[in-house]
């Protein structure tokens, strides 16, 4: 079974830049500064060959990093035990990122019910509307705001995907997101 | 007041509060200090708080949640002006700060 929202399509080719990082369970366990360290990385070298191209370095970095930080954030919040499988791709300006993890089905169908309303609703409204709800609620977790702030003010598409996982308690959740870089 | 580690720095001078570094801290609750900072910031009551962003190089979604939350409470104060200083040189506050203004159209932002 598999339930998709949003965008899900890559167009990016077999003969774009390409790299996958693995954060895995190994003795240190998979920690919040994997998210850092990881897009500092991605960043620093796809805005390399991205620059090459003579386009801007800065603001490709910038991007790239928030977006592989937003993503990376939520896939470590919110996942199942298991390994976090990154691919990033670059191909003519367009940079594409696929995060996989498992996750628990009670994660999953609340995070679905949210990604319904994110799909379904104009972002830079939406983005307004859940900082009043976050603000006016003390235990609010903020939820949603990466999402938002990645479609309105960094115009990513942004799709899911959610499909049986090996185990039956789990569900392998593939993020898929891109970005056209200037 | 002032809250540094290796990554981050956030201090006061009166009712200036400054940013400097890469803020991706876990949640509402690790921002929860430097939300406390700012808030005594206020209980001063000052005429303007100015918050000067010119060195905070990144800020994760969580801490742009943490800039909306202090600016709804400032438009619940209206005697106290909040400004906002970002730089051109730093590509998320072109991008995000403007949405500060849709929540405090009060908010003066200024981005050089």
């Amino acid at each position: 079974m598999s339930i998709r929202f949003g965008d899900t399509q890559f167009s990016n080719g077999p003969q774009a830049f390409g790299m996958a990082v693995v954060l895995s369970e190994g003795p240190l366990g998979v920690t919040w500064q994997h998210a850092s360290a990881t897009c500092e990385f991605l960043g620093d070298v796809f805005a390399t060959r991205h620059a090459k191209g003579g386009q801007d370095y800065s603001e490709a970095r910038h991007s790239i990093i928030y977006l592989v930080n937003e993503l990376l954030e939520n896939a470590i919040k919110f996942r199942s035990p298991g390994d976090i499988e990154i691919r990033c791709s670059l191909e003519g300006g367009n940079f594409e990122l696929l995060v996989r993890n498992l996750a628990s089905r009670d994660v999953a169908s609340r995070f679905q019910s949210l990604l319904s309303e994110v799909t379904s609703r104009d972002p830079g409204e939406l983005l307004i509307e859940r900082i009043e709800a976050n603000a006016a609620d003390e235990t609010s977790s903020a939820s949603g705001l990466g999402i938002l702030t990645l479609m309105n003010d960094y115009g990513a598409r942004l799709g899911w995907n959610f499909e049986d996982a090996a185990q039956e308690s789990a569900i392998l959740l593939s993020t898929h997101a891109s970005l056209t870089l200037n | 007041m002032e809250i540094k580690t290796a990554d981050y720095n956030v201090w006061t001078e009166g009712a200036v509060i400054h940013y400097e570094g890469t803020l991706r801290l876990s949640g509402t609750d690790a921002y929860q200090p430097i939300l406390e900072l700012m808030q005594g910031v206020l209980a001063e009551k000052p005429e303007t708080v100015v918050l000067d962003l010119t060195q905070l190089e990144f800020l994760n979604s969580s801490g742009i949640n943490l800039l909306a939350k202090f600016t709804i409470e400032l438009r619940k104060l209206p005697d106290v002006k909040l400004k906002v200083l970002g730089s051109t040189r730093i590509p998320w506050q072109s991008k995000s700060l403007p949405n500060l203004q849709k929540l405090h159209k009060g908010v003066e932002l200024s981005i050089t």
